[in-house]
Parts: structure tokens; C-alpha cells; sequence
């Protein structure tokens, strides 16, 4: 049902856009230096960059919601200027964030026309609704974008690649008030997605670009690759490339990005074959709806890794072992003492370290800075009082050591940038020495290449020295990297295990078993 | 939990995205308060058949209803976006006065000298709207969360009626005045037909305006409606004046239910309760969350039912006045766990 709908080119070849000499500080920080970049039409362009590069602060300034300090905008060959997101809305920039900005208790159609109805617009007429108009339009934008998806549905009910369709189809709602072709700007859509739901997002954005020009960031390389037609580059908020996509390969991003190249990540096959006696045992472990019936054993220095899509119910099983979630039936037993049912508090005492998915939310405590939330977990001492000296050393080598941005403890956790709140919250767990069992879920989610790499490298130090690893990996090729052993959950239930080193699976058996 | 949605995008065919079934969730919550209902009907009509379901205490239990229902519907606007408004009593006793002093009334036997007529009406809802535009002003420009403005505006609200009552006697309504709440028209009390006016008047905005439909989302999401170009001040200043205005006129009703001017009118209502306490019961019985986004205006409504029939058939019932504080306060602890409970799930993170 979705016409791949062309747009006749606006008889100006201006480029989309044009930004010249862009420069953006915040007090002493230079998050942006005199940036000069140019979106060609109808094409899709990268931007990739590390954690703290300036592409957000680059991005915000894009949306409206940064004035740059210097230099000009020019859209279609006309300057403008974005004093509120309004303004880059009536000028035809549509964007989806990094995180969902979906009123999730809304239906879709009302999210889709969002952005117009805080002002005046067509679909209301002073102050009312018109329900049918607000749906027609929705289902046309939907089919635009090639989604199924009933208009009045509400988003709450909606899966995740549905609901990042939903946030597409209103980023491109744009060009129905503007008639000008929209610039779409995709903030690292995929990070949250599975490998799967990943590809026919991939899909869609390649269709975009008939309609109009896309910004596209993201941190998985390989999908830079994929999708784009040129990659714009940047470091330390300057622009250090520019290049057509035939141009580079994958190591020369990574080289461009960084400043250095990648090193070989596999580790030495030593660890595996392991006897040791088991630190964790799960047997038969079940929660209605989320897993069922399932069993293994993870020993000192030894990983398991997890795969499964959406619903395979990893994420509850790891929740469960953590104690944050109660399972219905089965044992786990921890270094031999059988546990039944447990909290948290006990799980973190008995050397468990938990790194969840969702540390935005799960695993950060607001309000707190930095230093005190890496040592939440253990508060510095025994007993009642913290101790404010050790609290401050400790943090000072963490932020060394994972190079955590800006280099300030002191600083509240909610003003760091997402790739750099993570590395705190990855180091709450990581500087405990008496843990026991890691569970990671997606620890690298949303990092860009230099900071995986990094964190990578203490994760494989933490199991060096002996501590066992349940792994949640992002990619498949993550998950084979580290595992020693590999579970595919499908639907709640484990539908294969593979030992790495004598069975060698490929990401394609793994694949096949997980869908 | 399995996902279908996920499970329909493996099959290569897929054009696009999955297909996802026109979903209009039954409130399944909301059919228990329906059920709870029936189940105090019920109750009560066996226990007094003669007495709880006569004609004349149905119209009774509608008429206790009205002052409640008609704060209720101010009060899940303002709940729906994740504020609080706990001034209703004090704008009561403030808009309450003004209407009687301004209309024909009795004072020490005396007939006053001021009669505006209906404009003494709109004057009185003027004064709640002025009272709610304070709480709003407040909360939004000089960032002072609700809880703590209204709470302040209650007492200048209650301050307003007692400076209005001054030093003379009691101010009472003629007869006719006083009588009309009660007075039927095609079988249901005057006092009841003004409250579902008011009820339609809020479903109407919750579900057709923007102001509703926005007050919706800044429950939901105040940060996130904000960057999606909603005027998240502007909505919440309309939405208090719009629910002091319903407290103005439940004041003006409770008045002439009273059939005589009272600064503290809101303390002790037609049911006998505080009504600030009956409506924010009712509103959280009824299933509208405290923290904003989901909820309704007939959710409400069923509330206020349900509070104002139990109160009814205890008394009826002949107990003890003490215990039915106690009872009421009981079912609203018992529906806000209630209504806590599914969310226990939903608390995880959706991925």
C-alpha cells in the first residue's frame, strides 16, 4: 500500500543545507569550532563522531534548541534562523531523538501532528479537534513511511520499531505545512533495537531519502556503511571528514574518529575450557510469561552470553538473578548456598553486579554527581558514614581510566553526555573488587567505537581476575567476541547452547535458532 | 512476554512495518469500579429496601452528588496533568460569600440592600476563576509546585469569606433560593442537572479540545510535551482558572443547598464530608492517576458515585458517623492499592 513517493527537486540545486563557519560554547567548553558542512539533496548522510564530539550539541543547533554563537544556516540557498524548534520545524527539519520523545499516553495520530498543533494548524480550528482530519492525515504520512499502523492506537500499546516509525512519520509531517523536502534528522535510531527490527528500520531510512535529504547518526559503523551515501566525520567538535561513502572503509572511519586504529579485540582462548567449581548454577528457573524452564552454569573468568529478540525474556531472567524481579519457580544457587528468592541489597552483598540496559533510568540516581553515584554501590567504607576522601580518589582513577568526560566527579550525573553517564554507571560496578558474577545488559548500547573499546577492555579485565560474566550483547558479533559459552533464548525458552570453542558457531546458526 | 510484533517482522514479505491490529483497549479497571457500584446498590438495597431505594433518596444521594462532581471535574483536569489542587474549599468559601452577599438574602432578619440578580452568579464564578488564575500564575511563573500554592490559596480563599462575613449575623437565602437545588425537574434534582452540565462541558474538553488533550500530554510528559511545541504554561494556567471557576460554582451550590452563607461552605457539604477530600478520593477511586496522563472525567463521575452511595447506605444503615469516616477512608487506601497493583508490572522499563 506505501507509493514510494518522489518529490520533484525544487528547481534551485542549492544544496538542502548549508552551514558555514558554525561555532557553539558552553562557558569555557567549545562543543562546536567554526563548522562548515553541506547536506546535499535527496541523500543520506552519516555523522558519526565519539561520545562528547559535539554531533548532539551540532544536532541541537539544528533543531532550534542551541543558537550557535557564530556563523550561518542556509536552507535550500536561504538563510535562516533558528531562535525555537518551532523554527526548524517551519523550516522543514523533522528529528528523531536519541531517546523516545513519543507522549506514549497519546494516540499515534495525535503524536504525529504534535508539532503542528501547538500552533495553529488545520486539524484543529480554535481549540477543537478534528478527530477524522487528524486521523486521515496520520494514515497518509504512515503510508508514506510504508507502516502499518492504526492512527488512533495509542503509543503506549505500540512496539518499539513501531513507535520509532511513529517518530519518522512526524519528523516527516514537516513538509505537508513547508512544501519545501524535509531534512530529516535521525539521532541514533538504532541503538535500541535488535539486529532484526534494526534492518527494516535500515530499509525505511533508504526509502527516505526520495522524499528528501537524512542526517543520520549512529555509533554501529557497519550500518554507517549500509545506509549512507556520504559520512561527515567529527572530533573534538570540529569536522575532521567529509567523504562519499565508496571512499572509506570501515577501519578508516574508525581511524578518522578515534585519531588511532582499532585493536584486535579477541582474547586469547586460554579462559575457555574452564573446570572451575560453578560461581553461579541456574536450574530450571521460570516466570510465567517471560521464561521458561531454563538452566546453566557460569564459572570464574568464564562469560555466557545471552542472545534472543525482543521478548525472548533475557532480560527478565537477568533481572531475576539480581533479584529485582521475583521468578515463579526453579533455584539458582550462588558459590553452593541455594537462593529461592532474594533482593537486590542481598544480591549486590552476595558480589553480584548488575549493569542494566536502561541506565538512564535503572541505573543512575539523579540529583546525586558523579562520584557518589560510581559508589553507590559500596559507599566508600563500612558503616554508616561515607568517606568523602576515598569516595573522591576512587572516581579520580575511574575518570582516568574509562576517560569519562568532562573530567569533573563533582558534576551532577544528569549533565553528562549519555555515552559518559554510562561509563559512570559501568563503574559503579567495575571498581568492586569482591564481585563475583557480572551481569551486562548491553553495556556498550549507545557508545560510540572508543569507548566500547575501552570498556571492553576493563570487562575483559574484571574476568582476568576471575569474575564470572552473564553478557546481553548488542550485536551478535558482540556476543560471539566475548562468550565462552552461548545461550539463544527464543520466546522464553533456550532453543540452543553453543560451546565457543568446541562448536565455533557462526552468527548465521545463532540467527537461525533465535528467530 | 512475547511479542507479535516482533515475531511478524521475520516473515520476509513484510513491506513495512508489522501490522498492528486496531487496538481499543476495554478498560478492564473501570468495569470493576462499574462492578463495585452495583455491589453497594446491591448491598445496601438488601440491607434497607424501604428506605436506600425509595425515589426520594435516590433524589437525595444526586443531589449530595452535585457539589462534588461538579469540583471533581475541575480537580481530574488539573490531576490529569500531573498537578494538584487543594484550594477548592477556600475558593468555595470565598466565591460562596460573594454570591450571597450580592444576592437577595436575609441578614438579622433584615433584607439586604444588594441584588445583582444572575450577574451575582457569574461574579461568584468570576471569584473562583480569579482565585484558580492565582494558583496557576503562581505555579508556572514563579515555579512553586501546585501542592504548595493551593495549599496557600485554600487559606486565602477561606480568609476572602471571612472578611466578607464580617461581624454581622448569619447571611441567609430566601426560601425559594434555598429550595431550588432540591427542586426536580423531569424527576432529577436542579442540583444534579448543573452537575451533569458540568460533567459533559469536561468530557467534551478532555476529549475534543486541545486544552484537554494537552493537559494529557503534559501528565504524561511535561519535558517532552514542552519540546513538541506544546504551550505547557499557558495549558496549565487556563486548566487552574477553568477549575477555579468549577469550584466557584460548586460554592454557589453548596450555598444554596445550605440556604445560608458560610465562609467554611466547603468543609462540611451537602454528603457531610470535606469536599476537598471526597473529590480527590473520587477522582483517585475513580482510577486517574496522581502522577498525570491517565484518567478520565467519567472515571470521576464514578467515583464520586461510589463514595457519595457508600456514605449514603452506612448511614442509612444506622452506622455510627465515626465509623463511616473511618470507612471512607479505608475503600480510598483500598483503591489506590488496587489501582497500584497492575502497575507493579508496568513499572519495568519497556525496552
Amino acid at each position: 500500500m506505501s507509493k514510494p513517493l518522489t518529490r520533484t527537486p525544487e528547481t534551485s540545486d542549492a544544496p538542502a543545507l548549508t552551514l558555514t563557519g558554525i561555532s557553539k560554547s558552553f562557558g569555557p567548553v567549545t562543543a562546536v569550532r567554526n563548522l562548515s558542512l553541506q547536506i546535499p539533496r535527496n541523500q543520506v548522510v552519516g555523522l558519526i563522531g565519539e561520545n562528547g564530539a559535539g554531533k548532539s550539541t551540532l544536532l541541537k543547533i539544528l533543531t532550534g534548541l542551541h543558537e550557535p554563537d557564530s556563523g550561518t544556516i542556509e536552507v535550500s540557498g536561504r538563510p535562516v534562523r533558528f531562535r525555537r524548534p518551532q523554527d526548524a520545524v517551519a523550516a522543514g527539519f523533522g528529528v528523531v531523538h536519541q531517546e523516545q520523545s513519543l507522549l506514549t499516553n497519546l494516540s499515534v495520530a495525535e503524536n504525529i501532528a504534535m508539532n503542528a498543533l501547538g500552533s495553529q494548524d488545520a486539524a484543529t480550528r480554535y481549540g477543537w479537534y478534528r478527530w477524522g482530519r487528524l486521523n486521515r492525515e496520520a494514515e497518509q504520512v504512515l503510508a508514506r513511511v510504508g507502516a502499518r499502523i492504526d492512527p488512533r492506537a495509542t503509543v503506549s500499546e505500540l512496539s518499539f520499531v513501531d513507535r520509532q516509525m511513529v517518530e519518522i512519520a512526524r519528523a516527516l509531517r514537516v513538509d505537508e505545512r513547508t512544501h519545501a523536502s524535509p531534512i530529516v534528522i535521525l539521532d541514533e535510531p538504532t541503538s535500541v533495537l535488535e539486529r532484526n527490527e534494526t534492518a527494516i528500520l535500515e530499509r525505511e531510512i533508504a526509502q527516505l531519502k526520495h522524499i528528501g535529504s537524512v542526517i543520520f547518526v549512529s555509533h554501529r559503523l557497519d550500518e554507517i556503511m549500509r545506509i549512507c551515501d556520504r559520512i561527515v566525520v567529527m572530533r573534538t567538535g570540529e569536522l575532521v571528514a567529509d567523504v562519499a561513502k565508496d571512499e572509506v572503509t570501515e577501519d578508516d572511519l574508525f581511524r578518522l574518529m578515534i585519531g588511532h586504529a582499532a585493536t584486535a579485540t579477541r582474547r586469547p582462548d586460554a579462559a575457555r575450557g574452564n573446570t572451575a567449581a560453578p560461581v553461579l548454577s541456574v536450574s530450571g528457573l521460570t516466570r510465567k510469561g517471560e521464561y521458561r524452564d531454563v538452566s546453566f552454569d557460569v564459572r570464574p573468568g568464564h562469560c555466557v552470553t545471552i542472545v534472543g529478540t525482543l521478548g525472548s525474556g533475557r532480560e527478565s531472567l537477568c533481572r531475576a538473578l539480581f533479584g529485582v524481579e521475583p521468578f515463579d519457580a526453579g533455584t539458582f544457587e550462588l558459590d553452593g548456598r541455594t537462593v529461592r528468592s532474594w533482593s537486590a541489597a542481598e544480591a549486590t552483598r552476595a558480589g553480584i553486579a548488575y549493569v542494566p540496559a536502561e541506565r538512564r533510568t535503572e541505573g543512575m540516581v539523579g540529583g546525586l554527581d558523579a562520584k557518589e553515584n560510581m559508589t553507590l554501590a559500596r559507599t566508600g567504607g563500612k558503616g554508616f558514614l561515607l568517606r568523602r576522601r576515598a569516595q573522591a580518589k576512587l572516581a579520580g582513577e575511574w575518570f582516568e581510566t574509562l576517560d569519562i568526560r568532562p573530567r569533573n566527579p563533582d558534576l551532577d550525573l544528569a549533565r553528562f553526555s549519555g555515552g559518559n553517564a554510562q561509563k559512570v554507571v559501568m563503574a559503579k560496578w567495575l571498581h568492586l573488587d569482591g564481585v563475583k558474577l557480572m551481569i551486562l545488559d548491553h553495556p556498550l548500547r549507545g557508545l560510540d567505537p572508543g569507548a566500547a573499546e575501552t570498556l571492553n577492555a576493563q570487562i575483559r579485565a574484571a574476568r582476568d581476575r576471575g569474575a564470572a560474566l552473564i553478557l546481553l550483547a548488542d550485536t551478535l558479533e558482540e556476543a560471539l567476541d566475548h562468550g565462552d559459552e552461548i545461550l539463544v533464548m527464543r520466546d522464553g525458552e533456550v532453543t540452543a547452547r553453543f560451546d565457543a570453542g568446541r562448536d565455533n558457531p557462526t552468527s548465521l546458526d545463532l540467527l537461525e535458532k533465535m528467530v | 512476554m512475547a511479542n507479535p510484533v516482533t515475531q511478524d517482522h521475520r516473515q520476509p514479505a513484510a513491506t513495512g512495518t508489522a501490522p498492528v491490529a486496531h487496538r481499543r483497549r476495554f478498560e478492564i479497571r473501570s468495569l470493576g469500579e462499574v462492578g463495585a457500584l452495583v455491589v453497594l446498590v446491591v448491598v445496601f438495597g438488601a440491607l434497607n429496601p424501604s428506605t436506600f431505594l425509595s425515589v426520594g433518596n435516590l433524589q437525595k444521594v444526586l443531589d449530595q452528588a452535585a457539589t462534588p462532581l461538579i469540583v471533581g471535574v475541575g480537580a481530574t483536569l488539573v490531576i490529569l496533568m500531573g498537578c494538584i489542587d487543594l484550594s477548592v474549599e477556600g475558593v468555595m468559601g470565598a466565591a460562596g460569600m460573594t454570591f450571597i452577599l450580592t444576592t437577595l438574602h436575609l441578614r438579622g432578619g433584615v433584607e439586604s440592600p444588594t441584588d445583582l440578580g444572575f450577574l451575582s452568579f457569574v461574579l461568584a464564578v468570576l471569584v473562583g476563576a480569579a482565585l484558580g488564575a492565582v494558583n496557576g500564575l503562581i505555579h508556572t511563573r514563579l515555579k512553586v509546585p501546585s501542592f504548595i500554592v493551593t495549599l496557600g490559596v485554600w487559606f486565602v480563599g477561606l480568609g476572602i469569606g471571612i472578611i466578607l462575613f464580617g461581624t454581622s449575623a448569619q447571611p441567609n437565602l430566601s426560601d425559594a433560593a434555598a429550595q431550588w437545588p432540591t427542586r426536580n425537574l423531569l424527576g432529577l434534582p436542579h442540583s444534579f442537572w448543573l452537575a451533569v452540565v458540568v460533567a459533559v462541558l469536561g468530557v467534551v474538553v478532555t476529549r475534543y479540545t486541545k486544552l484537554g488533550r494537552f493537559a494529557y500530554a503534559i501528565g504524561n510528559n511535561e519535558d517532552i510535551a514542552r519540546s513538541n511545541g506544546i504551550p505547557v504554561r499557558r495549558i496549565k494556567l487556563y486548566v487552574f482558572v477553568l477549575a477555579g471557576a468549577f469550584s466557584g460554582l460548586a460554592g454557589i451550590l453548596a450555598i444554596l443547598q445550605l440556604g445560608q452563607g458560610t465562609p467554611s461552605v466547603g468543609a462540611s457539604g451537602a454528603a457531610g464530608s470535606s469536599t476537598l477530600f471526597l473529590t480527590i478520593a473520587a477522582v483517585v477511586i475513580g482510577g486517574t492517576s496522581l502522577a498525570g496522563g491517565r484518567g478520565g472525567i467519567l472515571r470521576t463521575v464514578l467515583g464520586v458515585f461510589l463514595l457519595t452511595i457508600l456514605n449514603n447506605g452506612l448511614l442509612l444503615a444506622g452506622v455510627d458517623p465515626g465509623y463511616r469516616s473511618g470507612v471512607s477512608g479505608l475503600v480510598l487506601i483500598l483503591a489506590i492499592v488496587a489501582a497500584a497493583w497492575p502497575l507493579r508490572s508496568r513499572l519495568r522499563i519497556v525496552k
